[in-house]
C-alpha cells in the first residue's frame, strides 16, 4: 500500500489493488460529478471514463470542484476540468474524458466496473439505468434539487440500482407520471438552481457507499439503496419506499433480453 | 481479447449451491450458464443470466472421471442457447480455497464439447467456468478463432462486488 492511502489501511489489505483495479464511470461533470472526480482520485480509484458534453461557464463556478476562472473564460471542456483534478492526485489514474453524451459511447460506458449518474431529470436516469443494467454495471445516482416556494426547500437523493436487486422503477424512484411530466416541460426546463454544499452532501454519501460495496469496512446489509437527503433539515435517511420493494424481485430487468447487446455482431 | 464474465452475487450462490449438493455416484456436478455478450472499449463481456443444474439421471456412470454428463444435457443446453440466443457456459467446483484451474481431462472435454454450442449460436462465444470456494477461472471459445481464450476477469455483481479471479 503507498504511503499516501495508509490512512485508510482499514478498508483492507487488498483495497488499494481493488481501488487501482477497477473503472469508474461518472456521467455528468458538474456539481454532483465533479465531487465524484476529485474524490475517487483521493481514494486511489485507478480508471476513469467521463462523460459529459458540456463547456464550463461562468454559472458553473458555483459548484464545479477543481474549476477556476480562467476555465470559466476559456470555456474548458468540463471532462477536461475533471481529468485535471484527477491527474494532479495520481498521474498514474488512465482518464477517458469522453465529450459527448454517454449514449454516443457505450462502448466506454460498458467498460465501468461502477457508474455514478449525476443527470438532470427522469428520463436520462431511466436510461443511464437500462444501459447499466444491460452490462450489469452498479449505479449510483445522486440528485438535488431546490424547490421553490415559501420558502425555499432543499432535498435530494441518492440511489443505488444493484444488477438483480429492485431497480429505480421498484422503489418508485422513477414513476411514468414523471417521465409524462417531464416530457410536457421539455425545453422549458431551464437552469435549476443548484448548490456547493448539497451536492457535497451526495457525493460523498455516494462515495461511501461505492466503498463499502468495493471494500467494506464493516458488516453491510445486502440489498439496494435509496437514501432521502433533507437539505433543510441537513438530515440523510433511509427511504421507506425500499423496505417496501426490497421485499419482492424486481419485475422491470427480468428477462434474458434485458442483458447485453442487442445488436450483438462478433 | 479482453474477456470479462460477470454473474450476480445470488446467482453465483445458487450455483455454488447446488454444485454441492452431492450426487448418487458422481464425485462432482456440472452445470450450464446461460449468457448474453456484449462488446466493450476494452473487450468482451459475458453476462450470466440462467443457471441450468443438470438432473442426477443426465449424469453417467464413468468412475475414471470426477464428472460425465450424458446426451440429454447437451440437448437442453444446445436448445436454451438457440431458444434464447444466449451463449452456453459450462461451470463446476474444485471446492477449495484459492484460484482454481482445469484438469487435463476438463480442458481436453471441453474443447470437444463448447464448440459444439457453434452449431446452434454460430456468432456467439461460448466457453467454460470453473469456480472454487472464492476464485474463479474460465476459458471462452470465441467465433473464428479456436483456441480458446484465457477469461481474463470474472466479477460477481452485488454487495459487495466480489472480484472472483483474472486481473484481481
Amino acid at each position: 500500500m503507498k504511503t499516501i492511502h495508509i490512512r485508510q489501511s482499514f478498508l483492507g489489505e487488498r483495497s488499494h489493488e481493488l481501488f487501482t483495479g477497477v473503472r469508474i464511470g461518472v456521467v455528468g461533470l458538474g456539481g454532483g460529478g465533479s465531487h465524484i472526480a476529485q474524490q475517487s482520485a483521493y481514494l486511489g480509484i485507478g480508471h476513469f471514463a467521463f462523460f459529459d458534453p458540456d463547456f464550463l461557464d461562468f454559472p458553473n463556478l458555483n459548484r464545479t470542484v477543481g474549476a477556476t476562472l480562467a476555465d470559466a473564460n476559456a470555456k474548458t471542456p468540463k471532462v477536461a476540468v475533471a481529468e485535471r483534478v484527477v491527474k494532479s492526485v495520481n498521474s498514474d489514474a488512465e482518464v477517458w474524458a469522453i465529450q459527448t453524451e454517454w449514449q454516443k459511447d457505450f462502448d466506454s460506458l460498458r467498460a465501468c466496473d461502477a457508474v455514478f449518474g449525476c443527470l438532470d431529470g427522469f428520463s436520462q436516469r431511466a436510461q443511464l439505468e437500462e444501459s447499466c443494467r444491460r452490462a450489469m454495471i452498479p449505479l449510483i445516482d445522486i440528485g438535488m434539487d431546490v424547490h421553490k416556494g415559501d420558502p425555499y426547500s432543499i432535498s435530494g437523493q441518492v440511489v443505488v440500482s444493484m444488477p438483480g436487486l429492485p431497480c429505480f422503477r421498484c422503489v418508485g424512484f422513477i414513476r411514468a407520471k414523471d417521465l409524462d411530466e417531464e416530457g410536457r416541460r421539455y425545453g422549458v426546463a431551464g437552469g435549476n438552481p443548484q448548490v456547493v454544499w448539497s451536492n457535497g452532501v451526495l457525493a460523498s454519501t455516494a462515495m461511501g457507499i461505492f466503498v463499502q460495496m468495493l471494500a467494506p469496512w464493516c458488516p453491510i446489509r445486502s440489498g439496494s439503496r435509496f437514501i432521502g437527503y433533507d437539505g433543510d433539515g441537513f438530515t440523510l435517511e433511509h427511504d421507506s419506499r425500499l423496505t417496501v420493494a426490497s421485499q419482492t424481485q424486481c419485475t422491470h430487468f427480468t428477462s434474458i433480453s434485458d442483458l447485453g447487446d442487442p445488436f450483438w455482431n462478433p | 481479447m479482453n474477456v470479462h464474465f460477470k454473474l450476480t452475487v445470488a446467482l453465483l450462490g445458487g450455483i455454488v449451491a447446488d454444485l454441492r449438493r452431492p450426487h448418487p455416484f458422481a464425485a462432482e456436478r456440472a452445470g450450464f450458464i446461460g449468457c448474453k455478450v456484449s462488446r466493450c472499449r476494452d473487450g468482451l463481456l459475458v453476462l450470466a443470466h440462467t443457471y441450468m443444474p443438470l438432473p442426477d439421471d443426465w449424469y453417467a456412470d464413468d468412475q475414471r472421471f470426477g464428472c460425465v454428463f450424458n446426451s440429454h444435457a447437451m440437448r437442453a443446453a444446445m436448445q436454451f442457447a438457440l431458444t434464447n440466443d444466449a451463449s452456453m457456459f459450462h461451470v463446476h467446483l474444485h471446492d477449495h480455497k484459492g484460484f482454481p484451474w482445469f484438469s487435463r481431462p476438463d480442458i481436453r472435454e471441453s474443447a470437444r464439447y463448447v464448440p459444439d454450442f457453434w452449431n446452434v449460436k454460430p456468432m456467439l462465444p461460448h466457453g467454460t467456468l470453473v469456480l472454487s470456494a472464492d476464485a474463479a477461472a474460465g476459458l471462452c471459445w470465441y467465433p473464428e478463432i479456436n483456441k480458446p481464450i484465457r477469461i481474463s476477469r470474472i466479477t460477481a455483481v452485488g454487495f459487495p462486488i466480489r472480484f472472483l479471479g483474472g486481473s484481481f
